[in-house]
């Protein structure tokens, strides 16, 4: 019985999501504390783990019986799943706490948004355990649904809904690949287990199949994690109440994509991945890492602003992967979810207490306002732009060795994203907190209430401290981690270097006190700020020429042709078969006796002669 | 027993048809009794009780049996469904209460008597009996050009009744025998004989004509989008599943002779399988009422059921994990296309229409209607922990089960090969799920879609009016489909 | 003794010109006739097969008895067929088979 208590991971929160939706509809402060009560006892446990509970390994819950095949699921209790699951939970019950305060007065229902969150909590503990593909992928398009769920959840808003949409159908889009890569794993390893993987390939090393099924499964990880070219959903997605950002759209879900390429690294073996695979990935990653970073310098929602570093270190966490530095890739993934959920968490108690507002530009002065909440968001930004000392700063750190060991090209890639980063968020602080109010939300703001400053003090402290070496030892989710405590060597000084350019620019741009009373941007009119706004174009290419295009007319066509060829080649030709043999017996039923007697006679005769002549 | 499941549907029919009962209290009372009879006698059938009981009245045998593979989740199916198609029942005027309520019934019992039939000819006739009211009910009772549309259905599944016959006929003549358990030892036994090929065409074509096959499916979608709500469920989610479950039978017949039986018909499925999946999918993005975007998608979701009996024929019928996902599937696609044709007469009593351009924001006055639809909805576009990924899932892992990687390709085109090459050795039936797997993304398109647009957004006019609320047996209804649906998502173990 | 086939061939011929007469005549009337001539010359093969098959001038009793049916069934018949005439003659005021087109038209 005990060995089956890493199952209520999955079990709690799917009980508290089903009585939210169902038992608590009306109801939601119960709904909430269901919700609470789940998330803290899934930390609980995660913890008690952690610190050394043993249960032995839990049964597995055979799902569909069939003959020759083991569709069974199971969870696997490793130090990779164990501490990735304690980011999950821990941030979890963080955001539920937080939502608390978010959510109150809110006009919608709220059990349903609690009941989203539980699912969400559920699916990803899914993806984190799976002890398989299969569980995996339940998890992988559950996580989906979830975000889909809590992205619309203010779904009487047309752009809440569009996002909402808009975020599946993408992520549905990677989910096909990642499916063939799930089939083509298991005609190559014939097994679909974590466990059975390793040393079971059957096919060399190197071979051009196991590439297509690396790569087909690298594309769940673009939709999920939002890599370019799927990036679109994610910036879209902030359509969503801001906790939800900070949970699903920040620090975990989007992860997932990363997760789970460590994951198949670790059960695969690195042999496994193949030159051609590791270089795509390594691509993809420092593309989005570059573009991403780029768009956020011009972002004026501060939401967006932040979504769009969330792309841009995913990007750097796929670089790392693509490395083949999973430790690296797993520790950026661990300090990012920490400052970003943070910077996401304080970024909604701003919105919240700025009455909904999320343009920076209408913003200004808020440190005097909301000193604390600033604060937070000020460790969470030192972080981020590897301030030496904060969490972020090692990871980054580990990342950039990775690449000047392996790549040259991606180290100056990294170097050159790191001083955007350091741009677009000296940029943001600057005008959202410093100078004076700009409207009169801005001038009403005061401090966020104790349920969602709280959860800011932890983060905040996590941010911080979480690189160190004696937490992240302990913390990191990768099996015999160690960190390299800061070196002066190369990296360092580039990462410095990138710091001091980032925030020199950003300081000479946005840092006279004329901008910080100016309502717009100053650089927004030219041309390079122009295409950066309207995000490269990409959403616009996919609006008019998948949408409209592929979705519209291609299939208005097809339909076109279905109505006017098949239906009227095979129904009509059908038809008229129908009427011709129709007509043709109809003239032997003239309705003349005469007629009807000498067909009889003329029958009986044809079978007297065919008797006479057989027999 | 069992005669009984068949009997209670058709003396209710009877009563209501000659003595005047009330329609729907009637067919209420049929359908609980038959939905009560019917999960007993699996599930004392399942816990080892002797199926002599259940298969005898008295001293003589009937010629129903439940041992045959499929019929137990069909039957379940079947009482299922019309339980919930009687209960979310609502007919304009008394007259319409009796006669489609009588349809209901006949429909039920039809297709009861076809899933559980162990001969041919009873098999092939209840199917008979219970299509004929589906054409009356459009005919009469239809929406649109109904007499057109119940004209083309009735040439279509006339004629492909016709070809089946002839097919059945052949089957008889080679296997000299009608009984099914008798015509698998015969299989078993015996040689093809020469006419195999034929006869396998013929089924295939009939069969699949049934199930609107690609390119033979310009019948379903308007009739399922005309028909009265109650025949649209029992239809959609229970008759149709009779070609289905029909090609199962054969090849389970036929054992592992059953892809020599079937030969090159299977890679002709295997291309035409894909039409439905893309080209009917495109044709259901297309779509700007519900009603037939739901007709379509119905149309469009045959084609994974057709892969998985691809893959069980292709592998002598010894690929369990097809067998069953596509059996998962026909049972869950039948609860999940019922639900969705229920939700939507829900939404046309409510709001007067199913234009979606006329639509929007119900979501704010139906929060229950929207509940349910989504549910529906995301368990038809296979969402994990509902009904049909469980039966998708199966289909798309079996498709690689046999699967040798790096084996050269055996099809007859050189760039077919060469392609296959490329991808590492994928055979015909892989090389199919790559780009039925593209299906995933289009029914995700069209079901969001549909919901974006009906349930989100600003409250149109008519949206605005749709204050009614759902009553208790519409919701019982709706429930008991998506209880099913979840039932079966999470411990399908039970079907096993 | 007149041989079996000299009692088939009258037999034949009787049952020509019957069909004849149920085929060629418009009045049904005649038609039945013709029908009755039909039946009485299948009724002279049914005894000359009796007689022909016998042993030792005993004739086979069930061809007889056969005859004697067809006989009672033929008198059946024309009764009903008379009604059924003068039903039509009452409804159309005429026997003619081609006017007999209603279910046609």
């Amino acid at each position: 019985m005990m060995q089956n208590l890493p199952w209520l991971f999955l079990v709690l929160p799917l009980v508290a999501a089903a009585a939210d939706w169902l038992v608590l509809a009306r109801r939601p402060r119960v709904a909430a504390c269901v919700s609470i009560i789940s998330a803290l006892a899934t930390m609980a446990l995660c913890v008690a783990y952690l610190c050394g509970l043993q249960t032995g390994a839990p049964d597995s819950y055979v799902w569909f019986p069939v003959q020759g095949f083991d569709l069974s699921l199971g969870l696997l209790m490793d130090a990779l799943s164990m501490k990735m699951m304690l980011v999950v939970t821990g941030i979890g019950a963080l955001v539920h706490i937080f939502s608390l305060g978010y959510m109150k007065g809110d006009p919608s229902n709220q059990s349903r948004y609690f009941a989203g969150l539980s699912i969400f909590m559920f699916s990803m503990s899914c993806i984190v355990l799976a002890n398989s593909l299969i569980l995996t992928f339940i998890g992988w398009e559950m996580v989906g649904f979830s975000s889909y769920l809590l992205i619309g959840h203010w779904y009487h808003k047309d752009s809440a809904a569009n996002a909402a949409k808009k975020a599946f159908i993408t992520n549905r889009v990677g989910d096909f690949g990642f499916l063939i890569g799930i089939l083509l794993t298991l005609g190559l390893f014939d097994s679909l287990h974590y466990a059975d993987m390793a040393g079971h390939m059957k096919v060399e090393a190197g071979s051009p199949v196991l590439t297509a099924a690396l790569l087909c499964l690298f594309c769940g990880a673009v939709g999920k994690s939002a890599q370019f070219p799927l990036h679109v959903w994610l910036p879209d997605a902030m359509e969503g109440p801001t906790p939800v950002s900070a949970l699903i759209h920040a620090a975990t879900m989007v992860a997932a994509g990363v997760y789970m390429l460590v994951r198949l690294q670790v059960s695969m073996g690195l042999d496994a991945f193949t030159e051609t695979a590791c270089c795509v990935i390594a691509g993809i990653g420092a593309i989005t890492a570059l573009l991403s970073a780029l768009m956020a310098t011009q972002q004026d929602d501060i939401k967006r602003v932040l979504a769009y570093s969330t792309l841009s270190q995913l990007g750097y966490m796929m670089m790392a992967v693509g490395l083949l530095a999973g430790e690296a890739a797993m520790f950026h993934l661990y300090t990012h979810a920490w400052f970003k959920a943070l910077l996401f968490l304080a970024a909604g108690a701003i919105i919240v207490r700025c009455h909904h507002e999320q343009d920076i530009w209408k913003m200004g002065g808020l440190r005097r306002k909301m000193p604390l909440t600033v604060l937070c968001f000020l460790a969470g930004t030192c972080a981020l732009i590897a301030v030496p000392g904060f969490s972020g700063f090692f990871s980054k750190e580990s990342i950039l060795e990775a690449a000047w060991e392996r790549s040259m090209p991606l180290f100056v890639l990294g170097v050159v994203v790191a001083a955007l980063t350091t741009f677009y968020m000296v940029r943001l602080c600057l005008i959202a907190f410093c100078g004076d109010a700009r409207t009169h939300e801005a001038e009403q703001a005061q401090e966020a209430s104790p349920t969602m400053l709280v959860p800011l003090f932890i983060l905040a402290v996590l941010a911080i401290i979480s690189g160190y070496g004696f937490v992240a030892d302990q913390l990191v989710p990768y099996a015999g981690f160690h960190t390299s405590n800061a070196e002066w060597g190369v990296t360092f000084f580039a990462g410095l270097g990138a710091l001091i350019v980032g925030g020199g620019s950003a300081w000479l741009i946005y840092g006279k006190s004329k901008t910080l009373s100016s309502k717009s941007d100053p650089v927004g009119a030219n041309c390079v700020s122009q295409v950066l706004r309207r995000r490269l174009y990409i959403d616009a290419f996919y609006d008019h020429v998948l949408v409209d295009g592929v979705q519209r007319w291609f299939t208005f066509l097809i339909s076109c042709l279905d109505d006017g060829v098949i239906r009227r080649l095979i129904g009509q030709g059908l038809a008229l078969l129908t009427a011709w043999v129709g007509r043709l017996l109809g003239r032997l039923q003239g309705g003349s006796l005469r007629n009807y007697t000498v067909v009889t006679s003329l029958g009986v005769l044809i079978l007297m002669l065919l008797l006479i002549i057989f027999f | 027993m069992l005669i009984w499941l068949i009997l209670i549907p058709v003396i209710a029919s009877v009563l209501i048809g000659f003595l005047h009962t009330p329609g729907r209290a009637t067919a209420l009372v049929s359908s609980l009794l038959t939905f009560g009879l019917g999960i007993g006698s699996i599930v004392a059938l399942s816990m080892g009780a002797g199926s002599d009981w259940l298969t005898h009245i008295g001293d003589l045998p009937t010629t129903l049996t439940l041992s045959l593979p499929l019929s137990k989740p069909m039957l379940l199916l079947t009482v299922l469904v019309t339980l919930a198609a009687v209960l979310g029942m609502r007919a304009p005027d008394a007259a319409a209460d009796r006669s489609w309520s009588i349809s209901t019934l006949l429909i039920s019992a039809g297709a009861t008597g076809a899933f559980i039939s162990d001969n041919l000819v009873a098999f092939f006739a209840f199917h008979e009996l219970a299509l004929i009211p589906t054409f009356v009910m459009i005919g009469l009772y239809g929406r649109g050009e109904r007499r057109t549309i119940a004209w083309r259905m009735t040439l279509y599944l006339g004629l492909a009744s016709m070809v089946l016959l002839a097919g059945l006929v052949l089957l008889y003549m080679q296997l000299g025998t009608t009984k099914f358990m008798e015509m698998m030892v015969m299989a078993a036994m015996g040689r093809l004989p020469a006419s195999a090929c034929l006869t396998a065409g013929l089924l295939l074509l009939g069969f699949g004509t049934l199930v609107s096959l690609f390119p033979f499916h310009s019948w379903a979608a308007p009739a399922y989008a005309s028909a009265p709500t109650p025949i649209a469920m029992m239809h959609a989610g229970v008759l149709k599943k009779f070609g289905l479950y029909g090609l199962i039978l054969v090849a389970y017949i036929f054992g592992s002779g059953s892809a020599q039986f079937f030969g090159d018909w299977i890679n002709l499925l295997l291309i035409l399988l894909l039409g439905n999946v893309l080209w009917v999918g495109c044709v259901t993005i297309a779509q700007s009422r519900l009603d037939s975007m739901l007709g379509n998608s119905s149309v469009m979701h045959m084609g994974y059921i057709f892969l998985g009996i691809a893959v069980f024929v292709l592998s002598g019928s010894s690929n369990a994990l097809a067998y069953q996902g596509a059996g998962m599937l026909m049972l869950a696609h039948g609860l999940s296309i019922a639900l969705l044709f229920l939700l939507s007469g829900q939404i046309e009593r409510r709001t007067g229409t199913l234009e979606f351009s006329a639509l929007g924001g119900l979501g704010r006055r139906q929060p229950l209607l929207g509940f349910f639809f989504g549910l529906a909805g995301m368990a038809s576009i296979g969402l994990p922990l509902l009904a049909n990924f469980v039966g998708e899932f199966s289909i798309f892992v079996s498709c690689f089960m046999d699967w040798k990687p790096g084996t050269v390709g055996s099809f007859c085109y050189d760039w077919l090969n060469n392609l296959s090459n490329m991808l590492g050795g994928l055979g015909p039936v892989q090389l199919t799920l790559v780009f039925a797997l593209w299906g995933l993304v289009i029914s995700a398109i069209y079901m969001l879609r549909a919901i974006r647009r009906i349930f989100a957004g600003d409250l149109t006019p008519v949206c605005e009016r749709a204050t009614l609320p759902l009553s208790g047996a519409d919701i019982c209804s709706a429930a008991l489909l998506s209880a099913a649906l979840v039932l079966f998502g999470i411990v399908p173990g039970i079907l096993a | 003794m007149t041989p079996l086939s000299h009692y088939l061939i009258f037999s034949a011929l009787l049952f020509s010109i019957g069909l004849g007469g149920a085929i060629m005549r418009r009045n049904v009337l005649v038609v039945l006739m013709g029908l009755e001539l039909m039946l009485t010359a299948a009724n002279v093969s049914l005894v000359a097969f009796s007689r022909a098959q016998g042993l030792e001038g005993v004739p086979v009793y069930d061809a007889q008895v056969l005859a004697l049916f067809v006989m009672a069934i033929a008198a059946a018949e024309v009764a009903v067929g008379l009604a059924l005439i003068v039903a039509m003659f009452r409804a159309r005021r005429g026997v003619e088979s081609t006017s007999l087109t209603s279910l046609k038209d």
